[in-house]
């Protein structure tokens, strides 16, 4: 029935099949004199019944030409995609607030004014089937290895793949030594079984993409709000203010541009703080021009009129702040002055933006990379963050929004025997490192030999290291420096170009996935292969296929897995086992259908993943929405308390109630002190808790075990939500962040103090060279897709009319950029829509591989940068580069 | 006649010394005595306010209409207002206008385009249409595009080239039309239903209206008065393009 009501909007027209015959009539009788006026004669009603709308399947899934993941139906005919739709169920593609998704939400059609998906989207088709994807297995032949080095490939099997891949990695594992193994993950896509893969063979060196993105931002708002990233609710601000992020172009996530647009038609008002007028920026009333890295100065000083001027939600910051006292020395010399001579912004313009921002209600505050790509990005975003405190957005509509993150239920495979060997980045060293690693610390110990010890392979799956991590060549030479290098990739990337092994990736239309949607409320949307289906029959492991008959990534780690032998904790073949089932599987395929099912089963959706595809859409929506105000909402424990003082973990009718503690003197022990028992937990306001200090958790802290967190003893009896930050509300200021130093060795400043970020310009290097993402295409891996080369070609250097005058350069000139790491040549574009001391240009371009149509378009400029990262959280600091700009 | 691609650019080069303009006059009249009544006068309203600019428009339709390189069906500009300081673009999305009185139709030596009665969509007939673009040049908006024959070059997988254009489905083959003829964007013309109407809760909607994130594309009826193209009309002050021309465009914009 549900599978009926999601396709009524491709069958309802059936009856359109074989129309207009009355103008092909009319046609026929005055032929060579006038056409028909319903023509022109259309074809048989066979080609339409073959070809037409109603043709074959529309199949409902998840994008991911990007990391947005928004809802699709791909339309498959003949076994065939022939286009993508909007998936009008799925509301990544329509809202990240819960009422104004429902509010035009009908379970039979979707959302009524329709739904969106980008032009990544759009174009997927064509990534899909590119010509110069990876078919097959190969090895290197050529010992010899670089970026412009024909690797000399050999076509192997999948067998011999897998078997000669598996060797090595066991003769690492023999020996000993599992952690020599690195890994590099996408951060969105099949990454629990490569998390299980390398937690069960034994390596804690799993990173992912996310440093090389926004763990400044993740940061920032950690130290602020104790949550890593909070969404805005654009659709019911009034007041919208955007440090260095262009969401309406940069999409990510097909909403943004409906939500921000439906705000500016509501009559809000965004101002947006950039060096480039962005494509946000043109959408703003106002484009604020600033000096790259200096968007902390700028903040502190809002702070500062604010405070000054007493704008500030004084009921929220008493109620609900802890260190104002502290900030507000902190901005007390912060004036708009100050701020003018740092950051370029005129004083006047500070003293108005502070004002509208404080007294438009509501306002919310935002920060993506722009400023979090720089050396001194936390602390910027951090003085940005708290903003949101000064003017009570947090957590309110309108607001910055704390999202319910509620999704699918995943946690990782439990190894024989922990892993002792520490990180190769040391990410620990990091007093807000992300567990997505540090990239760039990585390579410069594979480089240079100073890691804790030296790794012998890597495993790189669905990233291009070499194009995106900054200090292209000398990533290129760190990864030359393992012994087995692996890549896993649809196309022949430049990292690809290094491997000993490429091993065929595939399209989102070819595989599974499940996506917990970043919309603020829990929705979970499926993936599914939609073609594809004949796996090569050369493999002793039986799976589905894609178009090639290749593996999925996740099969393809599977295979690896059992080739191994790997075993968890209970030992079972992790890689066979079927997460519900608990029977051995045979086919690879089948086996992670297993795992998702898992975690659908267990997770917020509580369906099966064959209940999760006849869902509408294949997406499951919270009906019970967007919450608001969260911090201050009064707890009330699940874990019952008896009067004898034991502790269940659920209520006496219950009958599979089991006692997680016992009570003595107010503390609860997971089982008696005299039998070594450990105190997990104390009664406050007369309920059992699990806690860790003044934090709530929802189980025993325990080794082994990461139990989440789910409120605060506010003042140590007064259980709330509150925030997840160490008092349980927001913090301007912590002093205990001094307790820890970052990677240089100098303590965390328990404020957002400004400093001026590490690399400045000089007489010889001038200017600040800068990049950023449009819509047009996704980091480094759109480019040899035709119909997106077709709208963005290649990326010109932006300069600004009075700064190409001094230089007597002109537009559409080709000029050299050069660093004191390196250069490059680009095409200049002049234009008065960039600020007079900086160039920048959209990143991903200046392909030397990935394919016909990529190759030698447009400028790359990863060689101008070092392999740098903040000392906070190890953010590539992609933007922070210095340059002068001379004719070619 | 010749069949391959190259002989139908030469084409495209000779055609228009012959051309036959007499038959214009037995148009009129033979239309005139055989019109069919208007049902519809299909339409847009596009939002410039919340066209951001990111061309979505542009590949939803080249997808829908399987054109080949270099032949849209719409286009984002990107310009920035006479007289701005900052450079600051206005993005607008730009697809054919099919004005009342379109200025691509009488140049046509052949009838082959012609703008329909009952629904006011302008179209072009691939059997008829000779490529000598006159049509383009027309064009006060730059609507029409020729087809030269162009290829993406994509995995054998990908199966054959089928367009849906005008319900006809016709096989992309080297030296057949459309190839060689002046192609246009038609209002997705083939989703519509029998009786000449759309569906978009069917999915039977302009393919750039419905994938448009910032759902600037505001498609429908103009001669409907409870349709959302004409209340906004009603309600805004809408304009458009270079109307000094007299053209009626049937696309209209807000700023």
């Amino acid at each position: 029935m549900e599978q009926d009501i999601t396709r009524r909007r491709f069958l309802k027209t059936l009856s359109a099949v074989g129309g207009g015959a009355a103008g092909a009539t009319v046609t026929a009788a005055t032929a060579g004199v006038v056409r028909g006026a319903e023509g022109p004669s259309p074809g048989s009603a066979a080609l339409e019944r073959r070809y037409g709308r109603e043709a074959g399947e529309w199949i409902a899934s998840c994008c991911n030409a990007c990391g947005g993941q928004c809802g699709i139906f791909a339309h498959v005919v003949e076994g065939k995609v022939v286009k993508i739709e909007p998936n009008p169920w799925n509301p990544n593609n329509y809202s990240n607030i819960s009422t104004d998704f429902f509010d035009n939400f009908d379970p039979a059609i979707g959302v009524r004014d329709g739904s969106s998906i980008c032009p990544k989207g759009n174009a997927a088709i064509f990534s899909l089937y590119d010509p110069d994807r990876v078919a097959m297995p190969r090895k290197r032949t050529n010992p010899e290895k670089g970026v412009d080095i024909d690797p000399g490939w050999q076509e192997i099997s999948w067998n011999q793949a897998v078997e000669e891949i598996g060797a090595k990695l066991r003769t690492i594992r023999d020996a000993g030594h599992p952690e020599e193994l690195l890994w590099w993950s996408e951060d969105h896509s099949f990454t629990h079984p490569q998390q299980d893969f390398c937690a069960l063979y034994g390596t804690p060196n799993y990173s992912n993409h996310a440093n090389l993105c926004d763990v400044a931002r993740k940061a920032s708002f950690k130290m602020v709000m104790g949550d890593e990233r909070p969404l805005t609710d654009f659709v019911q601000s009034k007041y919208i203010l955007l440090f260095g992020w262009n969401p309406t172009s940069a999409i990510k996530w097909v909403h943004l541009p409906r939500i921000i647009t439906k705000a500016l038609e509501n009559g809000a008002r965004m101002v947006v703080v950039d060096p480039n007028l962005s494509d946000t920026a043109a959408k703003a009333q106002e484009w604020v021009p600033i000096r790259p890295s200096t968007d902390g100065a700028l903040a502190l000083a809002l702070g500062h009129v604010i405070v000054r001027d007493r704008l500030y939600d004084e009921a929220f910051v008493k109620d609900w702040a802890v260190g104002f006292n502290e900030y507000r020395r902190l901005v007390a010399d912060a004036t708009p002055k100050w701020a003018e001579e740092i950051t370029s912004v005129p004083a006047k313009t500070i003293e108005r933006i502070a004002h509208d921002l404080a007294t438009t209600k509501p306002a919310v505050v935002d920060v993506w990379s722009g400023p979090g790509q720089h050396s001194n990005g936390v602390q910027g975003g951090r003085a940005i963050a708290l903003l949101n405190a000064l003017v009570g957005a947090m957590d309110r509509p309108g607001g910055m929004i704390i999202p319910d993150k509620r999704g699918s239920k995943w946690s990782q495979a439990s190894p024989e025997k922990p892993i002792e060997a520490p990180r190769f980045d040391g990410l620990s060293d990091l007093p807000w490192g992300h567990s997505s690693g540090v990239y760039g610390r990585g390579f410069q110990r594979l480089l240079d030999g100073s890691g804790p010890y030296t790794p012998k392979a890597g495993m790189c799956v669905f990233q291009n290291l070499v194009m995106s991590g900054p200090g292209s060549t000398h990533v290129a030479d760190a990864l030359k420096k393992l012994e087995m290098f692996v890549v896993v990739d649809t196309s022949e990337s430049e990292t690809a170009r290094l491997a000993d092994y490429l091993i065929p990736g595939t399209h989102f239309l070819e595989r599974y996935d499940v996506n917990s949607h970043w919309v603020t409320w829990s929705a979970v949307g499926l993936r599914q292969p939609v073609v594809g289906g004949e796996s090569q029959a050369s493999s002793k492991y039986d799976f589905r296929g894609g178009i090639f008959g290749q593996m999925a990534e996740y099969e393809f780690v599977a295979a690896l897995g059992r080739e191994l032998g790997l075993k968890d904790r209970d030992g079972n073949d992790f890689f066979s086992i079927g997460a519900i089932s608990r029977e051995p599987i045979v086919s690879l395929t089948a086996w992670y259908e297993e795992q998702l099912s898992n975690e659908l089963k267990t997770g917020a959706p509580g369906k099966t993943l064959d209940e999760m595809k006849a869902l509408p859409g294949a997406v499951w929506v919270d009906e019970k929405g967007t919450a608001y105000e969260k911090y201050a909402a009064a707890l009330k424990s699940k874990l019952v308390l008896d009067a004898d003082g034991t502790v269940w973990d659920k209520p006496a009718d219950d009958a599979s109630r089991k006692q997680v503690a016992i009570v003595v003197d107010g503390v609860l022990f997971e089982k008696p002190e005299a039998d070594g028992g450990v105190a997990v937990g104390r009664i406050i306001a007369d309920q059992a808790w699990f806690t860790d200090g003044d934090k709530l958790l929802d189980g025993p802290k325990l080794e082994g075990k990461k139990p989440k967190q789910i409120g605060y003893a506010i003042g140590g009896t007064d259980p709330r939500r509150g925030f997840f930050t160490p008092s349980g509300k927001v913090e301007f200021a912590n002093a205990k962040f001094a307790d820890k130093s970052d990677l240089t060795g100098t303590p965390v400043d328990p404020v957002p103090t400004y400093k001026p970020r590490d690399w400045q310009p000089d007489a010889e290097y001038p200017l600040y060279l800068i990049n950023w993402k449009e819509a047009s295409h996704t980091h480094t891996r759109s480019h040899n897709n035709p119909l997106l080369m077709a709208i963005q070609g290649s990326n010109p250097l932006r300069m600004n009319t009075a700064t190409a005058q001094k230089l007597g350069l002109a537009d559409g000139q080709e000029v050299v950029v050069e660093s004191q790491y390196g250069s490059t040549r680009a095409v200049l574009a002049v234009t008065n829509a960039i600020h007079p001391e900086v160039v920048g240009a959209q990143h991903g371009f200046g392909h030397q591989a990935f394919g016909k149509v990529a190759r030698g378009k447009g400028s790359a400029f990863g060689d101008l940068n070092r392999m740098a990262f903040d000392p906070i959280s190890g953010q590539a600091t992609h933007k922070e580069i210095c340059v002068r700009v001379r004719k070619a | 006649m010749a069949t391959s691609p190259v002989s139908r650019r030469d084409l495209f080069k000779r055609a228009g010394a012959g051309a036959v303009v007499g038959a214009a006059i037995a148009h009129t009249a033979v239309a005139e005595a055989t019109a069919p009544v208007r049902k519809h006068h299909w339409g847009m309203v596009i939002d410039t306010r919340r066209c951001v600019g990111c061309e979505a428009c542009v590949i939803a339709c080249k997808i829908e209409n399987k054109t080949p390189p270099g032949v849209f069906y719409t286009v984002v500009t990107k310009e920035p207002l006479a007289g701005s300081t900052t450079g600051k673009p206005v993005f607008m999305t730009k697809p054919c206008f099919h004005c009342e009185n379109p200025p691509c139709i009488p140049v046509c030596p052949v009838n082959a385009t012609y703008k329909r009665k009952t629904d006011g969509i302008v179209v072009v007939d691939y059997d008829r249409c000779i490529g000598c673009r006159y049509c383009l040049a027309a064009c006060p908006y730059g609507a029409r595009y020729a087809d030269f024959g162009d290829e993406y070059d994509l995995l054998p997988m990908a199966g054959e080239n089928v367009s849906p254009e005008y319900k006809q489905y016709r096989e992309r083959v080297p030296g057949q039309s459309p190839i060689g003829n002046a192609r246009k964007c038609q209002f997705c013309m083939h989703l519509q239903d029998e009786q000449g109407t759309y569906d978009r809760e069917a999915g039977r909607w302009p393919a750039c209206a419905k994938t448009c994130p910032g759902h600037a594309i505001i498609f429908g009826d103009l001669d409907d008065p409870e349709s959302e193209v004409a209340t906004i009309l009603r309600e805004h002050n809408a304009v458009r393009v270079k109307e000094e021309l007299g053209t009626e465009p049937s696309v209209y914009y807000l700023l």
